[in-house]
């Protein structure tokens, strides 16, 4: 439960910033809070593969910004994005369990007996990602948003059944494919802005 | 043993996967880049074309088929991205665009042969974020990134959507309600109709016709765009919904209402299109809202329709938007007219004779298919496509009539006359493809029958 909050203010800290240096390194804590959630439904090279992509693309946005300064304001966005968020996290839950209709007990730290944890993290990180790219009006947080989201599907994904690792890897790709598109992005939006 | 044995069948896609780097790297020698590229391609197509039927293999433990619709598409949709290179290379050089057409071919050949719906999905949308990179263009006189960004956040949303929705369903307990199923398959659908810019959420191309170069929008519209259609008849397949989605008459409905709007309001934004690029996306987008229909039949004839609008039209708006690039550069900032490119101008208005499929032309089996389907199914819905397939007629008149409107005081060729070739080979294809439609539709009728199958297993 205690990871959850962190996935949640991570993901409002990566929302809120209004410079892309804040936002990456806070991109960074939410993959980094994802992939500590998934740890239990999740083989080590899986892992290393998922902190590999967030690290690489949390880089490529850094990298991008090229100076500490450069963002997006995300000014009455902010506030929409995260209550559609909190709107829509609950309806896709209850809509799309996979678990049984029991109330599951979680502990505040540790175990995530059902992964209910895992979906309820996705489903968040769905939730923020749509709601931030739908309001998004620039490259920096449609990035942003396509990136929270392609963080929750990761974690789907470890719940589906079929080759895990390779799906990972591809996933992986595609974030970075993202990243780097975004990047493209930002810096033609940025040339042509100055 | 054959060569075609020996050949392993992740070796083209290895091949295209490979080579796209290398063409980064030598991307400023532009002829340099271009014949790399075009090597890469025919070397790809046609080990491809030579494989034995049934051909299987395994990267890791995801596996690949090739049956008859992979080598049909694989090879015509290889071959348009081809004629594509072509044109960039000899008449508007862009050295970004053949690490890119090779990234695309790679991901075209992906979906091809892949057999798991999430890899699909996910080699599908790499595939559709590579041609950002051709969209902007000397940024600071037009709203090219704009238009790019707007794509990017289009299929962002769509491509997560729907790879999230394909996560979920295995998980997905049996006895769940109808309701959860309903909405699994509207997110899949409106995660496919983003991606494919069908109406309601056409908005990006419309701006991407107006600022992109003609190449990128032929490599879209052309090569990316069938491929998504492909995939998302190929993931239904796989997914291991479809026994679900026959039991739902709403989601049916929702498949033929969608696509009937997408036919219809395409169609009429091509009649009001103000230039020929945006008359040729809004031609796709009509023409993809009935390729919809047709597959939302779930009828072996509206399957095979579907797909074989898709693939055509794919090859008829390349043949349209390459010669209006021509016609456009040619016409130097005035309005575009014939008389200056008389070759490219003879190509566009015969690709508009493939785009609403007329006879002879191969795309007229697939639209007449379709068409008798969607009577089969409900009046309404085939007179919307008849209605529909009017109004495209009307729309590529309008705009042939312009072209021509200050006569053709000659037919002599313009001096670079590459669009207006390569139009005029696409269409020749397409006519002798309508002359012997058994060789196109028998590998469609194929995966038909597999459809089917998925459909109402045993």
């Amino acid at each position: 439960m205690a990871l959850l909050a962190v996935v949640a203010l991570t993901t409002l800290a990566a929302n809120g910033a209004a410079r892309l240096r804040s936002m990456s390194v806070a991109l960074l804590a939410v993959s980094i809070a994802a992939d500590v959630i998934a740890a239990g439904a999740t083989t080590p090279g899986q892992l290393a593969v998922l902190a590999a992509a967030g690290i690489a693309a949390a880089g490529i946005l850094f990298v991008a910004a090229r100076d500490g300064h450069y963002g997006e304001d995300p000014a009455w966005r902010v506030w929409v994005a995260t209550l559609i968020a909190a709107v829509a996290t609950p309806v896709a839950w209850i809509s799309f369990r996979s678990l049984t209709p029991e109330a599951p007990d979680i502990p505040l730290v540790g175990g995530d007996p059902g992964n209910v944890i895992v979906q309820v993290a996705a489903f968040w990180l769905l939730s923020s990602g749509t709601a931030i790219l739908i309001t998004a009006r620039h490259a920096v947080r449609t990035t942003l948003g396509a990136l929270l989201m392609l963080t929750g599907v990761q974690l789907l994904i470890r719940l589906a059944p079929g080759p895990q690792i390779e799906l990972t890897v591809a996933v992986a790709w595609l974030e970075v494919i993202v990243a780097l598109t975004g990047a493209f992005l930002i810096v033609n939006e940025r040339a042509l802005r100055e | 043993m054959t060569l075609a044995d020996a050949l392993r069948l992740s070796a083209p896609l290895a091949l295209l996967a490979l080579m796209a780097p290398v063409a980064f790297a030598v991307r400023k020698r532009v002829t340099v880049a271009a014949l790399l590229t075009l090597g890469s391609l025919t070397l790809a197509a046609v080990s491809v074309a030579i494989a034995p039927d049934d051909a299987s293999d395994r990267v890791l433990a995801l596996s690949l088929r090739l049956d008859p619709l992979g080598r049909l598409a694989a090879v015509s949709l290889l071959a348009v991205l081809g004629a594509i290179v072509v044109d960039v290379w000899l008449d508007q050089p862009a050295y970004n665009f053949f690490p890119i057409a090779l990234g695309c071919g790679a991901v075209v050949l992906a979906v091809m042969l892949l057999e798991n719906a999430l890899a699909t999905y996910a080699a599908l949308l790499v595939g559709l974020l590579l041609p950002v990179g051709t969209f902007t263009f000397q940024i600071h006189s037009n709203r090219s990134v704009e238009a790019a960004i707007r794509h990017f956040a289009f299929v962002s949303l769509g491509g997560t959507i729907g790879l999230a929705a394909l996560a979920l369903a295995p998980t997905l307990p049996r006895d769940q309600p109808q309701t959860t199923f309903v909405l699994l398959l509207v997110v899949l659908y409106v995660a496919f109709a983003l991606k494919l810019a069908v109406l309601p959420f056409h908005t990006h191309a419309a701006l991407l016709a107006a600022e992109a170069p003609g190449s990128s929008l032929a490599l879209y519209f052309g090569v990316l765009t069938p491929a998504t259609v492909i995939a998302f008849a190929r993931i239904l397949e796989e997914s291991g919904l479809l026994p679900q989605i026959v039991q739902l008459a709403k989601v049916q409905d929702l498949l033929l209402g969608m696509g009937a709007t997408s036919a219809i309001g395409g169609a009429l934004l091509a009649t009001g299109a103000p230039d020929a690029r945006r008359l040729v996306v809004y031609s796709v987008i009509s023409s993809l809202g009935m390729a919809l229909v047709g597959i939302g039949t779930f009828s072996g004839p509206g399957i095979v329709g579907g797909i074989a609008i898709a693939i055509v039209t794919g090859a008829s708006a390349t043949q349209q938007l390459l010669a209006a690039g021509a016609l456009e550069r040619a016409a130097g900032g005035g309005p575009p007219r014939a008389a200056r490119a008389p070759l490219a101008a003879a190509a566009f208005v015969a690709g508009g004779i493939g785009l609403i499929g007329a006879p002879p032309v191969v795309a007229f089996p697939g639209r007449f298919f379709v068409e008798l389907m969607a009577y089969a199914f409900a009046t309404w819905l085939g007179a919307a496509l008849v209605v529909a397939t009017v109004l495209l007629l009307f729309a590529q008149l309008r705009i042939a009539l312009a072209l021509f409107a200050e006569g053709l005081p000659s037919w002599r060729p313009e001096a670079r006359p590459v669009a207006g070739m390569i139009g005029l080979i696409i269409f020749a294809a397409l006519v002798v493809g309508g002359f012997a439609p058994d060789v196109f539709l028998r590998p469609i009728a194929a995966f038909a029958e597999d459809f089917l199958r998925a459909l109402r297993p045993l």
